[in-house]
């Protein structure tokens, strides 16, 4: 049936299928120019309109006495543009052997971004000079990667206040999901930890954005006319509460024995005036591209050097904590200050266990006062007995113990103030001895405080029985201007009454200035210390040395409280670092021998000053 | 000699130049509003190309007839020539560089192989079409195709072999029998899979029945099938990965968006932004800062498309449309055979190359790297485009000669 057709009906079919093919070319271009207008405009839009975030510059902090601690510099990130990588795989390979640094794979960062293939992805952040320049002589061989003058912290040298400043770094992944709500993103900085992420809503400010023309080369050719951009709104400046001439000299001493903490308190306010962890590191690490040996040291280190001591350290508060014991037999009327126990000889038979007192020639038999300016265990063994567990434990409660205290830093530990409730969960019911209490009376055993616990608990009994809420910052500056003063809360009273708390106060000053008081090293000649050593037992190595104070004992300005790890008596370890410090504090010179070698570096610290 | 010319392919013509050489100006002005002397240069291109359009149409047809062996003959020897004494562009030996100016030989070749077949498939008589004279066509532009592909242009290649079926409808062939004789392309693609092959057959199969060609035609149509089925498997697993990726690509190039699928985004990108009437001469922005790669060119579409808008594109395709049917028309009302071959084989390459190039644009055909004709910058293309309106004209003035 091959039909014959004439030229008329050729010429129609032929007409025919051009005018097919002719229709559906149109209807193409209908549906992209008409149905898919819209996004078309859009990817055009993305692609040549460069979207430049500009960061806010994050806010400052400051001293109590306005000195600057924290401030941004002008750093270098490297960029890379995606589609001008072909084979990102090489391409960074390459670029991590002549920048010599170990990068991200492109699919790590390239994962979580939803942004156009035509915006810049960071690379790396905070790179030095030498970088920059090797990336400036390899450009060429080097497309899509480029880098641009950003923002980064610089906190003050040799790791000084770290752990109550924290420090920034680039918001994780996990982060990102569990507060993009409060409109982080992804590349965003964030605080960590300290000051720096507790008040990250204050310090981090609004980003703003860019927007550039760009040719298809990478060349800028100015802002894009289409697009109003939106400038940053810069983060809130803070001044702190501490006091960093106090803070830096207390560092060096804490230094100077290895490890330990010291937190000194306006006992008026609750403001802390310094907040120390040693060993401490450097948040400078942190701004840029952290090495993972560097992280491993970090993190690996058996000192702890992230551990922030003072609200995360958990030490016995051996007989720093006869002071409670004692205040609690008064208030419980168990004792007064005239009630005598058993001689002291050196130790004394609890059960078939015989607790030995730390002097082993003993104290004799002493009053409430000289027991606590003395330190004697035995007393105390008898009075904590006498008062038996369920009261001493309530009072020590009461006295904001084994609770958190509220300061504004996060991941804070309560301690332990062990109870009939808790032996019986770790013992079980009835299977453990009501002796237990002859241990916690004098600040050993299962008890646990923290620095920060006890630098606050000596500040209520200075100020006449007020337990304030701890608290860091000071005042708060708005870009706008606006000031706001931070007032520190109320806890609650201590369950002590005035005539108690004053006995309290009179034992302290004994325990320092007394003839026999084992606080003698703390003496300043111009202000009454009142204080209480302590030595707690460690089953681990050195005993660790307490010591904490108030001073002037008549008008108390400050409080503080002190350990150092591993260092032996709080007498003669402890008590002399808060001289050191009240010195300081208080504007005087004090003559007595000290660590001078950590003393000697202090002058450097002024470079960076206002 | 004005009464010579129709102006129902003339003036569409001469308007689409003009058009082109607006746009080129546009797609190579550069961000700080430099334009290059490119559009001056089409404007020399155009003055040749219309010397050329009136040569061409003034020639006696008889010439044509007479010379087409020759002309055959000279366009393969300056393929092979090429070879020699090309210049070299991009990794491609397409040019004869003349002084200031380069010629594609291969637009040569184009109008040579429609004045050849339309010579042969004029001295065939008609109604009873032989397939042996298909067979003979397909021969002819073997050799030019082959040459043209190994520079590689594989456009212009796709031009002189798609130019065939196109005059073998004309000269007769049933169009069943054109499609049979396409069959092994179709089994081609279909054999990648041994389904769709299986089901290809056997819709050919039954075809063959139905159609009832000559019984050789019909084992060659089987032969070919089959041997296109069995075979590209097995070359496609000799074939080296790249070579796969490769096809793959051209097939579908949003497979590689950072390489052969960047220009048919950025092509897409710059014709969908231009919405129903664009963003304005002198204000695409994909052209403007160089998004669109080949602007001025293979692409310049594309630029109308984003300046022009919906409205522009359908005023170049209604002008397009003019040419074409009044091309056909030429072609129905021509006397003589020749005349009337040649014609329709002029319209076919100007159809096939507006349809293949829009089509890449806008991203319904494979890139293929065909200039719009009249539109594209390039010299070779413009003298192409009006010798073949000079043919159509010639054979419009001449049409009652037998």
């Amino acid at each position: 049936m091959t039909a014959f057709y004439s030229k008329e009906d050729r010429s129609k079919m032929a007409v025919g299928l051009f005018s097919l093919l002719l229709v559906a070319v149109m209807m193409r271009l209908f549906y992209l120019q008409v149905i898919s207008h819209a996004a078309y405009t859009q990817v055009a839009e993305e692609n040549y309109i460069r979207v430049v975030p500009l960061e806010a510059p994050r806010g400052l902090l400051y001293d109590r006495n306005g000195k600057l601690l924290v401030s941004n510099r002008p750093s270098y990130s490297i960029y890379f543009i995606p589609y001008q990588i072909k084979n990102p795989e090489e391409a960074f390979k390459d670029l991590s052997l002549k920048l010599n640094l170990s990068l991200a794979t492109p699919s790590q960062l390239l994962r979580g971004q939803s942004k156009s293939k035509y915006q810049p992805i960071r690379l790396l952040r905070d790179v030095d000079f030498k970088t920059i320049c090797v990336l400036e002589e390899n450009s060429l061989d080097l497309p899509g990667i480029i880098y641009q003058v950003e923002r980064a912290r610089r906190y003050p040298p040799r790791g000084r206040g770290s752990h109550l400043l924290g420090y920034v770094a680039e918001i994780s992944e996990a982060e990102l999901t569990r507060f993009s709500h409060l409109g982080y993103r992804s590349g965003d900085l964030m605080g960590k930890k300290g000051v720096e992420r507790q008040y990250d809503y204050l310090l981090r400010g609004q980003p703003g954005v860019s927007y550039l023309k760009v040719t298809a080369q990478g060349r800028i050719l100015g802002p894009a006319g289409s697009r109003e951009p939106v400038p940053p709104k810069p983060g809130a400046d803070i001044r702190l509460t501490i006091d960093w001439e106090l803070q830096s000299m207390a560092e060096s001493l804490i230094a100077f024995y290895g490890s330990g903490a010291a937190v000194a308190v306006d006992p008026e306010s609750g403001e802390i005036l310094a907040l120390v962890s040693q060993p401490n590191f450097d948040p400078n690490l942190f701004t840029g591209v952290l090495l993972d040996t560097v992280w491993q040291r970090l993190a690996s280190d058996s000192l702890h050097p992230l551990l922030n001591r003072c609200l995360q350290g958990t030490y016995p508060p051996a007989s720093t904590f006869k002071i409670l014991t004692a205040a609690a037999g008064l208030e419980s009327g168990r004792v007064t200050t005239r009630t005598l126990f058993r001689t002291c000889r050196g130790g004394l038979a609890f059960g078939n266990r015989v607790f030995k007192c730390w002097r082993p020639q003993g104290h004799g038999q002493l009053t409430l006062m000289d027991a606590i300016a003395q330190s004697c265990d035995v007393y105390f063994y008898q009075l904590g007995e006498e008062i038996g567990l369920d009261l001493w434990s309530d009072y020590a409660r009461r006295s904001f113990f084994g609770r958190l205290t509220g300061i504004d830093l996060p991941s804070e530990l309560s301690g332990i103030i062990p109870s009939r409730a808790y032996f019986d969960e770790e013992y079980g019911e009835g299977k453990w001895t009501r002796t237990l209490i002859v241990n916690l009376a004098i600040g050993q055993g299962e008890v646990l405080v923290t620095p920060l616990q006890m630098a606050v608990f000596f500040a209520a009994i200075a100020n006449g029985g007020e337990v304030l809420e701890p608290h860091l910052i000071r005042q708060t500056k708005y870009p706008d201007g606006r000031l706001v003063r931070a007032r520190g809360e109320l806890l609650g009273p201590l369950p002590f009454s005035p005539n108690t708390l004053g006995i309290m106060k009179a034992a302290l000053v004994k325990a320092v200035n007394g003839a026999r008081g084992t606080g003698r090293a703390a003496i300043l000649p111009s202000v009454t210390v009142a204080g209480k050593t302590g030595t707690a037992q460690n089953p681990h190595g050195e005993d660790h040395a307490w010591f904490c104070c108030f001073a002037p004992a008549q008008d108390p300005q400050i409080a503080i409280a002190i350990v150092v790890e591993n260092a032996g008596h709080g007498g003669a370890v402890a008590a002399p670092i808060a001289r050191e410090m009240m010195a300081t504090y208080f504007g005087g010179q004090s003559p007595l021998p000290g660590p001078e070698e950590a003393l000697m570096s202090e002058g450097e610290d002024l470079w960076w000053g206002e | 000699m004005v009464g010579r010319i129709d102006p129902y392919l003339f003036l569409p013509a001469l308007l689409l130049s003009l058009i082109g050489i607006v746009l080129i100006f546009s797609a190579l002005q550069d961000s700080s509003g430099h334009e290059a002397s490119s559009y001056l240069r089409q404007l020399v291109w155009l003055a040749i190309g219309l010397l050329v359009f009136v040569a061409v149409s003034a020639i006696a047809p008889r010439i044509y007839e007479n010379l087409s062996s020759l002309f055959y003959l000279v366009a393969l020897l300056l393929l092979i020539l090429l070879f020699f004494g090309g210049a070299s562009r991009l990794g491609a030996t397409r040019w004869f560089s003349i002084g200031p100016l380069s010629l594609q030989p291969s637009e040569f070749a184009k109008v040579a192989v429609i004045l050849l077949l339309a010579r042969y498939l004029a001295n065939r008589e008609r109604p009873q079409f032989r397939v042996r004279w298909a067979a003979f066509s397909f021969l002819m532009v073997l050799l030019p195709a082959l040459l043209i592909l190994k520079q590689p242009d594989l456009g212009s290649s796709l031009v002189v072999v798609a130019v065939v079926p196109g005059m073998l409808f004309w000269g007769g062939m049933p169009i069943t029998h054109i499609a049979l004789l396409l069959s092994p392309v179709v089994s081609l693609l279909a054999a990648f899979h041994w389904l769709s092959w299986a089901i290809f057959m056997l819709v050919l199969i039954v075809t063959l029945f139905v159609v009832r060609p000559t019984l050789r035609f019909a084992l060659w149509v089987l032969a070919t099938n089959l041997a296109a089925g069995i075979f590209t498997p097995l070359v496609w697993q000799r074939l080296h990965d790249y070579q796969k990726m490769r096809i793959l690509t051209f097939l579908n190039p949003a497979r590689d968006p950072q390489g052969a699928g960047y220009q048919i985004i950025q092509s897409k990108i710059a014709i969908g932004s231009g919405g129903l009437f664009g963003k304005g001469f002198l204000e695409g922005t994909q052209s403007k800062l160089a998004y669109l790669p080949a602007r001025h060119t293979d692409f310049i579409f594309s630029v109308l498309g984003e300046e022009f808008g919906l409205l522009g594109c359908l005023v170049v395709l209604i002008l397009f449309s003019v040419i074409i049917l009044r091309g056909v028309q030429v072609a129905r009302k021509a006397r003589n055979h020749f005349l009337s071959l040649t014609a329709f084989g002029a319209t076919t390459i100007l159809a096939f190359q507006v349809l293949v190039n829009v089509g890449v644009t806008t991203g319904l055909a494979p890139v293929t790297g065909l200039p719009l004709p009249f539109m594209s910058y390039g010299g070779s293309s413009m003298l192409l485009s009006w010798s073949l309106i000079g043919l159509l004209c010639l054979v419009s003035y001449t049409w009652q000669e037998y």
